[in-house]
């Protein structure tokens, strides 16, 4: 009982705060198939988030459907997404897109705000390929006017 | 168990004790600015915190689990701005929870889920300007306590579920409320009594936000005579004749700006037709914006015949297929046409259009002449246009255009030099791809040019008078383009009102020294991400209303300004992050400027040295002078000490032989011998003794005693007497010198003879050879004797330079000095202690 005791009070003062960070974000994997398997993990220490890809084929569809969900930490009346792809540790791909602009705001999730719920199924505009064989890391996120990380997620592409 | 109960007894007043310890006492907030600004997002508060500073202005608690907030919740922050509530769990706010918030002017309540709002809910906030109630599971307006608001001027309901459109009463006393969004709710019906309230709202000046509400139905009448400044219905109809009769409904409405369309993400029509906006022909209309209909099409002038006296039109997101039917006698002023899809460039020609916003159009490649005589505004940008002659009056068919904004296109050739467009104030080019720029004074007739912006247009600086004209300009953005030689030379001297310069990302090595020189009125100068390696002062230092100076990301090591008088300003602000500083006692003087003027330079902890290897990674202001003056005193102090050797060594060298006899004794020579050489020489060499040997020997230091038969041999005695008496007997060596006439002299010979006798006899006495001229061999193995001697003994030889002679005399002296006893004293110990030493071993 006592050692209980001086064990709950050593992980106290190691844990003042009681954590808030610290362990990294569990993997989750957005789409499986035969030959590709897509997993990610959110690389955003405040929060955790959902994604899933309706369609999991090698060949990449012009209109791939996904879904996203997040309580927004930040207001996103300006949302852009930096998208980074690397292979064996060397970037290959670096592209920018302005996601939600403010004169003209592209989709209904544009303007919404801190605290509220953010949930996005529909398509997006993907280019028509076919994903060569290999395993690909992809670096995704989302930041706002302010340059706050909105979302931000490590995926790993594996292609077989 | 013991000791582990005695831990515990340790560590529970330790714990209490650090706790106590913790100097900020707002924690677990973040002061952002003190005694104003507190963060408290996510930290997992139960209640407010009291650790707060009571004078705090804006206060951010989202995120923490409060769920309930009781009356007078906020009175220790009675100088509250802003407070942020979002997503706190909030179910329950009582009767004057905000009482006592009389400077609150914005609220935020997003992501609660409220089930009991109190009557008095909102009670005592009597500057509140800002309401944000989105996500809150408001049903319905009619309960929402704010109808003593009076101040408020912006009311956000949206993403909640209310189903009517009933305006309440209290809207009645809402009368500064400017914006009211009220998109993502469930309203479907919108009846003419619901809105009865807003007619009653003197000077109205609402903003209405309608959108992402499933409207199946809006009265006629409704908003007959509602004057609105804007109001957005964008993704509310899910079918093309609901929205046809929806629009009908709205006439009567006067509305600055009526915005209609959906989201990208979010389609409910089908299919467009023309009929559905035929509704717009009774609305007062001025600005008109369509968005995002995937099937719209602006082939059929009809669609727009109710607009034509419209004065702004914008199409975002649209399938445009001609704009080239739509008539003359329109009266729009601005056209905007935004991410549209055209098969060929618009060739317009309309008479009154002031404002053309063509940007991020698809299929639109080759730019075609227009003819718009009243254009003063032309945003051309993000097209990938090619464009094959700019820019003349021609290609615009007008001379009143004041801006032009052609970023961000493809090829644009530079042909012409803006004839006709010496209205032109803002001109834009950036991230096209220019071509010609730098072969003539494009700008030449720009002379009201206020802005040019050519970065990153792949221009390559030859020309000197590139900008020559451009006499107003106060703007001029460069970055990434190209000089020759990588050297920025001195182009800018008709830009006298110059007040910004962007030179960033240009490849600059060097800058010339006048390349500032005609810029009096320059505020801001930005070098950064360029290649220079020092930063040379004189060129700004004439430019007194520089205010900054960015060198930010270049290679530079060190700079020359040392001295705060020749700082262009004390005003200046200077960016030097990011450089390879080499901190070395080479540029102590600077570094430690450095030091001394921090206030004149932006981030100066971001200054950093690259070299040398020991401080790298390590401000510039980790310096210390002391390493230097420590180096400088050794290299000083060795210094003296290597010259003060060096000294010794040459007078040692010097008075090597005044040194031998001050060590030795006062006095020399002595023992039995008279002499210290007998000379033996012909009679033809005499004048060499006498001036050369006689004359160095015995008149310099030490003195020697030379036996000379000239001057030493008794008269009246034999030759051959005095030669051994005189010569031989009385002399410790001796000097033979050999030349042609030695060996041709049978005296000389004789002499020799004796003396190798003598040399034999006597073990006292050495023969030194000096060889005074080369001489013949053959003759030489006349004397068989003294060639043997010769070869085996060295020898010194007569040489004609100044060094060989230096060195011949040393040798000389140190020979004849070798087994000279200094004084009779000395020679006699040295005598009595051999026998010792021996004895010893």
């Amino acid at each position: 009982m006592q050692g209980l005791t001086v064990a709950l009070l050593a992980w106290a003062l190691l844990h003042p705060h009681g954590g808030g960070g610290g362990d990294a974000w569990p993997t989750h994997t957005a789409c499986k198939n035969g030959d590709l398997e897509v997993l990610y993990q959110s690389c955003d220490s405040l929060q955790d988030f959902g994604f899933s890809i309706d369609q999991c084929s090698k060949l990449l569809k012009p209109n791939i459907n996904i879904r996203f969900g997040i309580i927004l930490r930040e207001d996103i009346n300006e949302l852009f997404l930096d998208v980074t792809l690397l292979t064996k540790g060397s970037s290959i791909l670096n592209f920018s897109y302005p996601v939600c602009e403010l004169d003209q705001p592209k989709f209904s999730f544009c303007g919404r705000r801190k605290g509220e719920q953010f949930y996005y199924a529909g398509p997006v505009n993907s280019p028509e390929f076919e994903i060569p064989k290999g395993e690909y890391e992809v670096l995704l996120e989302l930041y706002n006017e302010n340059h706050s990380t909105v979302a931000c997620a490590n995926a790993t592409v594996i292609c077989s | 168990m013991m000791p582990l109960s005695r831990l515990a007894g340790i560590l529970i007043p330790a714990m209490a004790f650090l706790s106590y310890l913790r100097p900020e006492t707002w924690k677990p907030c973040t002061e952002v600015v003190p005694n104003i600004s507190y963060q408290c997002m996510e930290v997992k508060l139960y209640k407010i915190p009291d650790n707060i500073p009571s004078s705090t202005k804006n206060l951010d608690l989202s995120f923490n689990p409060l769920r309930h907030l009781g009356s007078h919740s906020f009175s220790n922050f009675p100088e509250l701005r802003v407070l942020d509530l979002s997503r706190c769990e909030i179910q329950i706010i009582e009767d004057d929870a905000y009482q006592g918030l009389n400077h609150l002017s914005t609220l935020i309540l997003t992501g609660n889920p409220i089930q009991h709002l109190a009557p008095g809910s909102f009670s005592g906030l009597s500057s509140l300007q800002k309401l944000v109630a989105v996500e809150i599971n408001l049903p319905s307006l009619e309960n929402f306590p704010i109808g003593h608001l009076k101040t408020l001027k912006e009311l956000n309901v949206a993403h909640n579920s209310i189903n009517s459109s009933k305006f309440p009463e209290y809207f009645s006393n809402l009368s500064n409320l400017e914006y009211l969004d009220l998109s993502n709710n469930q309203i479907q019906n919108i009846y003419r009594k619901d809105l009865q309230v807003l007619h009653k709202i003197p000077l109205l000046n609402l903003s209405l936000d309608l959108s992402l509400n499933l409207i199946k139905f809006i009265q006629p009448d409704a908003f007959k005579e509602l004057r609105l400044h804007k109001l957005t219905l964008r993704s509310n109809f899910d079918s093309i004749n609901i929205m046809k009769t929806c629009i009908e409904g709205l006439a009567g409405l006067k509305v600055h700006k009526l915005v209609l369309g959906e989201f990208k993400n979010e389609r409910n029509l089908d299919t467009f037709n023309k009929y559905a906006l035929e509704g717009l022909c009774n609305l007062t209309v001025e600005e008109f914006q369509i968005a995002y209909f995937d099937e719209f099409s602006l082939d059929d002038i009809g669609t727009f015949n109710c607009l034509a006296n419209l004065s702004a039109i914008s199409l975002v997101s649209l399938y445009v297929v001609n704009l080239e039917k739509l008539p003359k006698d329109f009266r729009w002023q601005s056209l905007e046409l935004i991410n549209c899809k055209f098969e060929q460039f618009p060739s317009l020609s309309f008479y009154s259009l002031k404002t053309f916003v063509f940007t991020a159009n698809h299929y639109s490649n080759t730019f075609v002449e227009f003819e718009l005589p009243s254009l003063e505004f032309l945003d051309l940008s993000r097209n990938g246009l090619s464009y094959r002659s700019c820019c003349s009056q021609a290609d615009f068919g007008t001379t009143r255009l004041k801006y032009l904004d052609l970023s961000f296109n493809d090829i644009i050739i530079m042909s012409s030099n803006f004839l006709g467009l010496e209205q032109l104030e803002y001109l834009d080019f950036h991230h096209s791809n220019l071509k010609q720029a730098s072969d003539f004074s494009v700008f030449l007739s720009l002379t009201k040019l206020l802005y040019l912006d050519i970065s990153y247009t792949n221009t390559r600086v030859t020309f000197h008078g590139i900008f020559h004209g451009l006499e107003s300009l106060k703007i001029l953005k460069m970055a990434g383009n190209y000089f020759q030689d990588n050297f920025l030379p001195d182009i800018f001297t008709e830009l006298t009102n110059l007040t910004f310069l962007d030179l960033s990302t240009c490849h600059l090595e060097q800058v010339s020294q006048r390349a500032f020189d005609s810029l009096p009125r320059i505020q801001v100068i930005n070098m950064s991400y360029n290649k220079l390696l020092s930063l040379d002062i004189l060129p700004y230092q004439h430019l007194h209303s520089l205010q900054v100076l960015d060198c930010s990301f270049n290679r530079i090591k060190a700079s020359n300004i040392q001295e705060p008088q020749r700082l262009p300003s004390n005003q200046t602000l200077l960016n030097l992050t990011q450089n390879d500083f080499a901190c070395v006692c080479e540029h102590q003087s600077f570094l430690q400027w450095v030091k001394t003027r921090k206030r004149l330079f932006v981030e100066v902890e971001q200054m950093v040295c690259a070299t040398p290897s020991d401080m790298q990674g390590l401000s510039v202001l980790s310096f210390r002078n002391s390493t230097c003056q420590m180096s400088k005193t050794v290299i000083s102090v060795s210094a003296v000490f290597v010259f003060i050797v060096f000294l010794i060594l040459v007078l040692v060298y010097k008075f090597y032989f005044h040194l031998m006899l001050l060590a030795g004794c006062k006095r020399y020579g002595g023992g039995e011998c008279t002499y210290d050489a007998f000379v033996i020489y012909s009679s033809q060499d005499e004048d060499w003794v006498r001036n050369e040997l006689v004359k160095n020997l015995e008149e310099g230091v030490p003195p020697f005693h030379l036996c000379l038969h000239y001057r030493d041999f008794i008269p009246g005695v034999a030759i051959s007497a005095n030669i051994i008496q005189e010569g031989f007997h009385k002399s410790r060596k001796v000097i033979v010198v050999v030349s042609q006439h030695f060996i041709q002299s049978r005296w000389c010979i004789f002499e020799y003879e004796i003396a190798q006798t003598w040399q034999f006899l006597s073990s006292c006495s050495g023969i030194i050879f000096i060889i005074l001229q080369k001489v013949e061999k053959s003759l030489l193995r006349q004397q068989v004797e003294l060639y043997r001697l010769l070869n085996r003994n060295t020898y010194l030889e007569w040489e004609n330079n100044v060094l060989g002679q230096h060195i011949f005399w040393r040798r000389l002296r140190k020979a004849l000095l070798a087994g000279k006893p200094w004084s009779p004293e000395a020679a006699a110990d040295t005598e009595n202690k051999e026998p010792e030493a021996t004895a010893s071993i």
